[in-house]
């Protein structure tokens, strides 16, 4: 057959062969690639408020340590992350707090109050911060970040306003 | 490379293959023995070296200081020296992904990069150069990697040098090993070697004094209990020490007593069945991290502000579960007496028979910051020596020592006020079995001694009957 | 009588062909600095058949993996010893591979026609590595769990995509049981296949064009 409008044999095959494996190939790679990085689409979490510890146990000048418990579902596991951070209060006002995130701003490692060096110390590479969270030395990019809503409860606690994701 | 190079490649190899050997035996012989080397090598490591034992992963233990595997610590301290560049420093990605990308892309491409035919090692002087700063700049990175950039006191010279010797210099070099090949073309190689060779040298000079200036850290080892049996003891010490006061020193307290504020609030014993059969141990791990804050029962886990790490809860819930729980076989190696027994006229000493008692059964109570009359029982000094009734407490030789008293359940009154307990009996919930209490009695009677040697130095063997 | 029957097996296996092509080549004289290319294969089958008989008893999730993991050290007999030379077998091959690769650089081997070869052997040193990042999590201890928490926040670092790399990386926003769960499937299933199929075309080529000699000043 050797007619100018029929294609032969082997180039059919190649063709026919060519499309349904391009179909076969997305029909398992787009749910595979789906499958794979899934979790990585999810947003989760509650916003909360929670109590970070009693008013009355702040010091005036002193960074307060702190660390709260979040629980959050991570595909069948209900994994329950610690998150920390420093109250440190300016005045007898329960407004006058200043709450600090622990979370090293250069790679998420956690900072520590270290009395001597009057900063705060990140143990990965070195950072240090002042006490109001500013960049003193090292490679983080902004000053610690701030819990800045805030409120006292009723029962004599500081309750931060947590957002989830 | 054109078609004539290649030609000329390929004969060179023809030349080389017919002088040569053969893969068998020749070149599978080399292989064989290098391989058994390394299998010996892996078993003398796994043998005589080990692993060193780490504690199980505790997600709310922030303060834990994150290290990488040692094949990554290199790119470790380079982000943290980078760090300390001003301005160009705050911009992270640059030396996460932009640096190490870049390199790994002239790695890869290299043999499109480094495109001319020679191939010895005169004629390949910058690369060469170029790779052995490197080399020796990732080998004394990795071993700076524990040496802070700023000192503890503030100082930044060790930063500094470390930064010389891990950045300062290779870049400089480096740029300089550029210079002498395009552009300073009429550099010979000797001028090329001696540079690379000066430059290695002095990063190891100053990495050397770094290493040198660096104080020792001190190092300190958490205990990790590895065996069931260690895991076991580690969990009977933090109960005797936590746990106690409330639950008694084997957990069959159902009324509380003697503890500031939750005086005659009944519990379920928890060495019950109702307990034991019920609660299972991530249960019983979660009861003891966040503490049953309605019933009395303050957190004690890391994650709710108490001071218990995962692992001493593991521990503790060991302890419990292997103990108390009918249906778990305790290794007989945790079963060891708390004491040796006495022999007949033997004396107790402190330091073998007391402290062990009291860490069990009493220090849970009598120890800094709980409610007990001041009286502290952490050392031998703290238990001759403190307490609001100190006067009475311990008198050698005397039976009616106030200790002696309260352990055989006679309660001290107030001489002034006749109807107020001075002190109560003690355990308050339940007391102690008559070989212990014969311990006591025996030590204070005879002294109080507080080491073996004293104590053996006080025994009167019994004489023969005749 | 061997010989008769090494005869049939040959009539079947074609084992005289296999000598002739496969151990019967010339190669250039050869050096001890050319064994390290086989000691990082032979190191990839310890680590792999170690890495199998730890699969017996090893559970990939947070709630296990470390009891399993003491198990292996304090109950089963050997244990010890397999995850011994499993551990120590990473530390060696990832020192190994890097080894040869520094080899291959300065007697410049990687230059015609073994360009290819070159390119595959990158892959199967980065993969190197990826077992390495991905194995070390799985004990799930400290050591573990907090290296793994800023190694995949440095993925993290990334412009623009790096958030989305940080969360299929961890399966999440943090560490969780699904991230145990996928690096232990990246490194039993993925990456090994990788390595296995890098290194089979990197053998091919190999055999292909002969071990390249060390080069002289005729170079």
């Amino acid at each position: 057959m050797s007619g100018s409008n029929e294609i032969s044999r082997r180039d059919f095959i190649k063709v026919t062969t060519g499309i349904v494996g391009g179909l076969i190939g997305v029909a398992i790679g787009l749910p595979s690639i789906s499958y794979l990085i899934d979790p990585a689409l999810r947003e989760g979490g509650k916003d909360a408020w929670l109590s970070i510890g009693k008013f009355e146990d702040m010091q005036i000048g002193t960074p307060y340590p702190f660390s709260f418990t979040q629980v959050r579902v991570n595909g069948w596991e209900r994994t329950s992350s610690s998150f920390g951070g420093y109250a440190i209060r300016k005045s007898d006002d329960s407004k006058g707090l200043l709450i600090l995130n622990s979370r090293c701003t250069h790679l998420a490692c956690t900072v520590n109050w270290n009395e001597e060096a009057d900063g705060f110390l990140c143990p990965c590479h070195d950072a240090k911060f002042s006490k109001d969270g500013k960049v003193l030395d090292g490679p983080p990019p902004r000053p610690l970040d701030v819990y800045d809503e805030f409120r006292l409860s009723e029962d004599g606690h500081i309750e931060i306003f947590f957002k989830a994701g | 490379m054109n078609d004539e190079t290649k030609k000329k490649i390929n004969e060179r190899y023809e030349r080389e293959l017919n002088k040569g050997e053969r893969f068998w035996p020749d070149s599978i012989f080399k292989d064989l023995v290098v391989s058994l080397g390394i299998f010996i090598l892996l078993i003398v490591l796994a043998t005589f070296v080990g692993i060193s034992p780490e504690a199980k992963a505790d997600p709310s233990d922030t303060s834990y200081i994150p290290r990488p595997e040692w094949y990554f610590l290199f790119l470790f301290k380079f982000l943290a020296l980078y760090g300390q560049i001003p301005l160009l420093g705050k911009i992270e990605w640059i030396a996460t992904v932009a640096i190490p990308g870049i390199a790994i892309g002239v790695l890869t491409l290299l043999p499109f990069i480094d495109k001319s035919p020679n191939r010895y090692y005169g004629k390949r002087v910058l690369p060469i150069s170029i790779m052995a700063i490197m080399v020796t700049g990732i080998v004394l990175l990795t071993l700076l990697s524990e040496v802070p950039t700023v000192s503890e006191d503030g100082s930044k010279l060790l930063g500094i040098l470390q930064a010389i010797a891990g950045l300062a210099i290779p870049v400089i070099t480096m740029i300089l090993l550029f210079l002498m090949s395009f552009v300073f073309k009429q550099t010979t190689t000797r001028v090329m070697v001696w540079t690379t060779s000066l430059a290695a040298v002095s990063m190891i000079l100053v990495s050397g004094t770094v290493l040198a200036l660096h104080p020792r850290p001190v190092v300190e080892e958490t205990e990790v209990a590895v065996t069931l049996v260690d895991q076991i003891f580690a969990g009977q010490d933090l109960y005797s020490i936590h746990c106690t006061e409330c639950h008694g020193d084997d957990g069959s307290v159902a009324e509380i007593k003697g503890v500031e504020g939750l005086e005659g609030e009944k519990i379920t014993p928890i060495n019950s069945h109702d307990v034991l059969y019920t609660i299972t141990d991530s249960a019983m791990y979660e009861v003891i991290a966040y503490g049953r804050p309605n019933a009395g029962m303050t957190p004690f886990g890391k994650a709710y502000g108490g001071e218990l790490t995962k692992s001493e809860i593991d521990y503790i819930v060991t302890y419990i579960r292997y103990m108390w729980d009918d249906r778990f076989e305790i290794p007989a190696e945790a079963l060891k007496p708390l004491f040796p027994p006495l022999a007949k006229g033997e004396v107790p000493s402190y330091e073998v028979h007391i402290q062990p008692i009291v860490k069990r059964y009493c220090i849970s109570c009598h120890r800094a910051g709980k409610e007990n009359n001041n009286y502290l029982m952490a050392s031998y000094e703290e238990i001759l020596t403190t307490g609001d009734n100190v006067a009475n407490n311990i008198i050698a030789g005397d039976e009616n020592s106030s200790l002696l008293q309260v352990i055989q359940e006679h309660e001290i009154m107030n001489p002034e006020k006749t109807d107020e307990v001075l002190i109560g009996v003690m355990p308050p919930n339940r007391a102690l079995k008559p070989n212990i209490v014969d311990v006591f009695i025996r030590w204070i009677m005879n002294g109080m001694p507080q080491t073996a040697v004293e104590a053996a130095e006080l025994f009167v063997a019994p004489t023969a009957t005749p | 009588m061997w010989k008769k029957a090494f005869e049939w097996l040959d009539e079947r296996l074609g084992l005289k062909d296999i000598y002739t092509n496969l151990l019967d080549r010339p190669e250039p004289t050869g050096n001890w600095w050319n064994t390290l290319g086989s000691a990082s294969m032979f190191l990839f089958v310890m680590q792999g058949l170690t890495g199998i008989f730890l699969t017996v008893y090893y559970t990939p999730s947070p709630d296990h993996a470390y009891d399993s993991v003491q198990y292996i050290m304090e109950g089963v007999a050997f244990g010890w010893l397999i995850r011994g030379i499993h551990h120590w077998g990473a530390t060696l091959m990832v020192i190994v591979v890097f080894i040869h690769l520094l080899r291959v650089f300065v007697t410049a081997s990687f230059k015609f026609p073994r360009e290819l070869t070159w390119l595959i052997g990158i892959g199967l040193f980065l993969a190197t590595l990826g077992m390495g990042f991905t194995g070390y999590l799985l004990p799930w201890n400290q050591k573990a769990y907090w290296a793994t928490t800023v190694g995949t926040q440095i993925a993290g670092s990334v412009p623009f995509i790096g958030e989305f790399i940080l969360k299929v990386l961890r399966g999440g926003p943090e560490l969780s049981a699904l991230t145990l769960q996928r690096f232990f499937s990246a490194h039993i299933w993925m990456l090994p296949a990788v390595l296995a199929g890098l290194m089979g075309i990197h053998l091919f080529l190999i055999i292909k064009h002969g071990e390249s000699h060390f080069p002289t000043k005729e170079d």
